[in-house]
């Protein structure tokens, strides 16, 4: 089987700067693969290992991106593919996903796709189910269990984790899958591997390797403005000589000011 | 007939979910900025009466599609039938709530028919006659104002950020979509409802818990029943659901649940950036902590500095004795 994973490296923490263009600023930060990619990464290598096969690792993204590649390969990935073009360095997630629909349309053979139900730093939740239309694909968003990824009899049932219900769901393969956190435990590359994967030759597409016209890729979201968060208003630590007598007085607090 | 603004139905146990009330307040809004009409989208296989439940709350008009396949949610069934109705009668916004299930929706359909995309807003306005919308990101450390260039918008938007719409009674006109053909390759085999599930974004008052506590056992001898003193839900830091005390679900922060009630309760949480982002919108913050110089005080309205296995059970027994007077 063929799994194809689409992966985004990310600010480890998001304390970042914004700048007077309204870009983000996340420079001094440790970057890292985001969280539920990693996770994504995981389940394709594991249902690989099931089935036989490949995985190829893609980012949409600069040049700095490469690490989160080098350390996929060092995961076990066979092959990685770094998209980058400087007419896509702002497109948004729809974008992103068109952008993804072509590179797995260039790849050809596939059975599935895999990538974290969000990044950890955009947090828009766009990308997989927006890959999926665009390829005419079923999606199955959110997974925290895999079932059964059977790429001969075409066939992936998989838990979908909702706020208060767990759903088991059946689809045709090829599909995408959207992971959550927790769904399996990501292992940790072998300092050999590390070693290995700092030398393998990973390519590089443009926007015209993938047939794209980037003015067709013109965002259709903008950024009118990007402020941080409002300070909160200053609270107030509550002092007194017993646990008692502090529980009393923030009841007291929360009863006055209608809160409870 | 086109231009106008819908807003996503959404019905439990045969009463319009409290999201899809405020939902009616803010396309309400919208239409008035915009000199445009509200209508519903209804997908279900019961939507002439949930839209008539609409009606009851002034909402004159409903787009339907009814049919079995829309029994359980799939995206190719819901966005399948959505994108017929929306390519045809070309609504100017669509708002829906942002649970899971919409984020897919919204995802899905935004791709089909060509919108631009506002996930996860906790605010959508008109200004200057445009669209605009607040979306969080970062960890709720970046704060987006959204404008968009498409002919139509979507926008999911988050719980408690509009007052919800009151019934008045009244009648309204519905509008049949046809069910398109799917392809037969999506099936739900079994929806199970969790063991003691809670839809933290939906709770009023959350008391989480942190590492602080110092033990599983401390923990679930103390924050769930302190939050059932205050009538409220139970969550928890990374930190604790990391280390296997508490399940994921629970878990409030940037790579757990982002919530915004009204009060909020951090015991034993120091206030990583990673919870922070989770809770930060929270109306009044309490915390609990042994550590004065904690990162969590930063954020708190109110702060206790002291040890949480006594504080708590003083807590407790003060709230449930307010409670019952």
């Amino acid at each position: 089987m063929h799994a194809v994973v689409f992966i985004k490296q990310v600010p480890q923490q998001n304390s970042v700067k914004i700048t007077p263009d309204k870009q983000i600023d996340a420079s001094g930060i440790e970057p890292i693969i985001s969280l539920f990619d990693e996770y994504a990464l995981e389940e394709a290598l594991l249902q690989v290992e099931k089935n036989g096969g490949q995985v190829t690792v893609v980012t949409i993204g600069g040049e700095e991106q490469i690490d989160a590649l080098r350390k996929a390969l060092a995961m076990g990935a066979n092959q990685a593919i770094l998209v980058n073009d400087p007419a896509l360095a702002t497109i948004g997630s729809l974008d992103a996903a068109k952008v993804g629909a072509a590179v797995v349309k260039k790849l050809g053979d596939f059975d599935a796709i895999f990538c974290g139900k969000q990044s950890t730093d955009d947090e828009t939740a766009v990308f997989g189910p927006a890959l999926a239309r665009y390829l005419g694909l079923p999606v199955l968003s959110y997974v925290f269990k895999v079932h059964e990824l059977d790429a001969n009899a075409r066939r992936v049932v998989v838990d979908r984790a909702m706020e208060t219900t767990t759903e088991t769901v059946e689809a045709s393969l090829p599909a995408v899958l959207t992971t959550v956190k927790d769904l399996n435990q990501p292992r940790y590359p072998s300092l050999l591997k590390i070693k290995k994967a700092q030398k393998a030759d990973i390519p590089r597409w443009t926007a015209a390797d993938l047939g794209l016209n980037p003015t067709e890729l013109a965002p259709k979201v903008t950024y009118l403005d990007r402020v941080p968060p409002p300070p909160r208003p200053k609270g107030s630590i509550i002092d007194g000589a017993s646990a008692q007598e502090k529980a009393r007085k923030l009841v007291d607090a929360l009863v006055d000011t209608q809160v409870i | 007939m086109a231009n106008e603004i819908w807003l996503f139905v959404e019905e439990h146990n045969g009463e319009l979910t409290a999201a899809t009330k405020e939902l009616i307040s803010k396309a309400r809004e919208l239409a008035e900025g915009l000199g445009r009409h509200v209508a519903a989208l209804v997908l279900s296989p019961r939507a002439a009466e949930i839209a008539n439940h609409v009606f009851g709350y002034g909402v004159p008009k409903a787009y339907i599609v009814e049919d079995p396949a829309l029994e359980h949610y799939t995206t190719d069934a819901y966005v399948g039938a959505a994108a017929a109705l929306v390519k045809q009668y070309q609504p100017k916004v669509l708002l829906t709530g942002a649970s899971f299930q919409m984020r897919d929706f919204t995802a899905a359909l935004a791709a089909d028919v060509d919108a631009g995309l506002g996930a996860d807003c906790t605010g959508v306005a008109v200004r200057d006659g445009q669209i605009i919308a607040m979306r969080p990101s970062h960890g709720a450390n970046v704060i987006n104002t959204l404008g968009f260039n498409s002919d139509m918008v979507i926008v999911s938007l988050r719980r408690q950020v509009a007052t919800e719409a009151q019934a008045v009674g009244g009648t309204g006109e519905i509008v049949r979509g046809q069910m398109p053909q799917l392809p037969q390759r999506m099936k739900v085999l079994k929806v199970e409802d969790k063991s003691n599930a809670v839809n933290l974004a939906d709770s009023q008052i959350i008391v989480s818990g942190g590492r602080g506590l110092g033990s599983p056992e401390n923990y679930e001898k103390l924050v769930p029943t302190l939050a059932q003193a205050f009538n409220g839900a139970y969550g928890a830091s990374r930190a604790i659901v990391d280390a296997g005390w508490v399940p994921y679900e629970r878990q409030v922060g940037q790579t757990g649940k982002t919530v915004s009630p009204k009060l909020y309760v951090a015991c034993g949480i120091s206030g990583a950036i990673q919870h922070l982002a989770g809770m930060r919108n929270s109306g009044t913050i309490v915390a609990i902590n042994k550590d004065p110089d904690a990162p969590i005080f930063k954020v708190a309205t109110y702060g206790l500095v002291g040890d949480v296995n006594e504080l708590l059970p003083a807590l407790t027994e003060i709230v449930e004795q307010k409670t019952r007077s």
